[in-house]
């Protein structure tokens, strides 16, 4: 079936979780709160097998395994809007903005002939879906397909630098398997939220020093606007357990410094 | 003088020292010494110097440098090590490195690898809490000697 489809600029998707390319997340990290987060697929889950070749997978019982999808990601609470979503609903940032706002409807974390209900809005969406928008999606295909390509390199790019980064990560903290199993045996599934600290070793080019002055404000900005809000506790202590962590950083003498003999 | 932070018992000038002042490592278990006293010391130039070519590139060295300042280091234990002698061109070396991160005490337990690139001793890469051999467990069987010794069959024993 044809899907037609076209943005109305409502500024309804620019709440929430965004997913991203590494690059997005570091080219950003001046504005958003970034996590790594880590959600299991069954098995028998249509987004399994992309998954499982973006991220990796892990043994959840004898012979049943999970897919784990292992994105870097803006930590924005559904509640809250993008950062630079403007007053007048348009992003600030639109020559800028991230590959996965680009992408939009579609998503390059699943196969192209999985995308239909992504043309669809979700309640309160006011994309416009009429016979007056253009055809986007048929026979399973996306008819412009240049973003989700794009998105789709940079997803295979990362998966170099994550499938490693992952391995070495659940060795470093023995924790995280059990964790991930159990998420992945609950059929209302689940994810696991990292520091983006963990992934910074793994990203030779990246300075600690100048990426955490980037994320102290950000995380103090939104510890700030999440503080008392009983349905965004979890979001209100990533961004003070990161405001901590970023701190200790940008300011290492602080801390103990490293003794010499 | 004083004492090699590595927990060798002699003087840094007759253990690490010389290996961080540039003198080839004489065996992966010396290179790994002398990388924790490195990190002791804040000398991120000689961890840099003895990686393997493929680290070089992935080797994030702002965040090693942070990681170091932010923890103290308390000691280091060498568990295991193997090959790595002298007609040897690869070796590992399982350790145990003590910190303190903020007043707790933490380890950093990882067996290594480590490669002869150029006649020189380099460090690979490593995994971090590495499995010990798995037990095997074996049945005895009922007509066998008892293992306790007594000489008679093991069902007539112990596994009566």
């Amino acid at each position: 079936m044809d899907r037609r489809f076209s943005c109305t600029a409502c500024g309804k998707c620019c709440y929430g979780l965004v997913p991203l390319t590494i690059d997005d997340a570091l080219a950003h990290a001046d504005k958003y709160p970034l996590v790594v987060i880590w959600t299991p697929v069954r098995q028998g889950g249509r987004s399994f097998r992309i998954t499982a070749d973006l991220g990796i997978t892990i043994e959840i019982k004898k012979h049943k395994r999970a897919a784990v999808q292992i994105a870097p990601t803006a930590y924005i609470p559904p509640t809250l809007p993008c950062p630079e979503l403007s007053e007048d609903g348009l992003c600030r940032i639109h020559d800028a903005k991230p590959q996965r706002c680009r992408t939009m409807p579609f998503s390059a974390y699943r196969d192209e002939n999985d995308q239909e209900d992504l043309t669809l809005p979700r309640p309160g969406w006011e994309c416009d879906t009429s016979d007056a928008a253009p055809v986007v999606y048929g026979d399973k295909s996306i008819l412009d397909r240049n973003d989700f390509e794009i998105e789709r390199k940079q997803l295979v790019r990362d998966a170099a630098i994550l499938k490693p980064y992952a391995e070495w990560l659940l060795d470093s903290v023995p924790s995280l398997r059990p964790e991930l199993q159990k998420i992945a045996m609950k059929p209302s599934g689940g994810r696991v939220v990292v520091g983006f600290s963990t992934l910074i070793p793994r990203l030779p080019k990246v300075d600690i020093y100048a990426f955490a002055r980037k994320q102290l404000p950000v995380m103090k900005t939104f510890a700030e606007r999440t503080v008392g809000d009983p349905g965004l506790v979890d979001f209100h202590q990533r961004y003070v357990d990161g405001r901590t962590e970023w701190e200790k950083v940008a300011r290492p003498n602080s801390g103990t410094r490293a003794g010499s003999v | 003088m004083a004492q090699c932070p590595c927990g060798s018992g002699l003087d840094f000038d007759g253990c690490c020292g010389p290996i961080l002042g540039g003198a080839p490592a004489p065996s992966p278990e010396a290179l790994m010494r002398s990388r924790f006293t490195a990190f002791v010391r804040g000398d991120l130039d000689h961890i840099e110097s003895t990686h393997a070519a493929e680290v070089r590139d992935t080797f994030n060295r702002s965040a090693a440098e942070s990681t170091a300042s932010s923890v103290e280091w308390v000691d280091l234990e060498i568990c295991e090590t193997s090959d790595g002698g002298e007609g040897d061109d690869i070796g590992t070396v399982e350790f145990r490195a003590r910190f303190k991160k903020d007043g707790e005490l933490m380890v950093h337990h990882e067996k290594s690898n480590f490669r002869r690139e150029e006649g020189l001793w380099a460090y690979v890469d490593g995994k971090m809490n590495p499995k010990g051999k798995p037990r095997r467990v074996e049945k005895v069987g009922r007509n066998a000697p008892c293992p306790c010794g007594s000489g008679k069959k093991y069902k007539k024993c112990c596994g009566a």
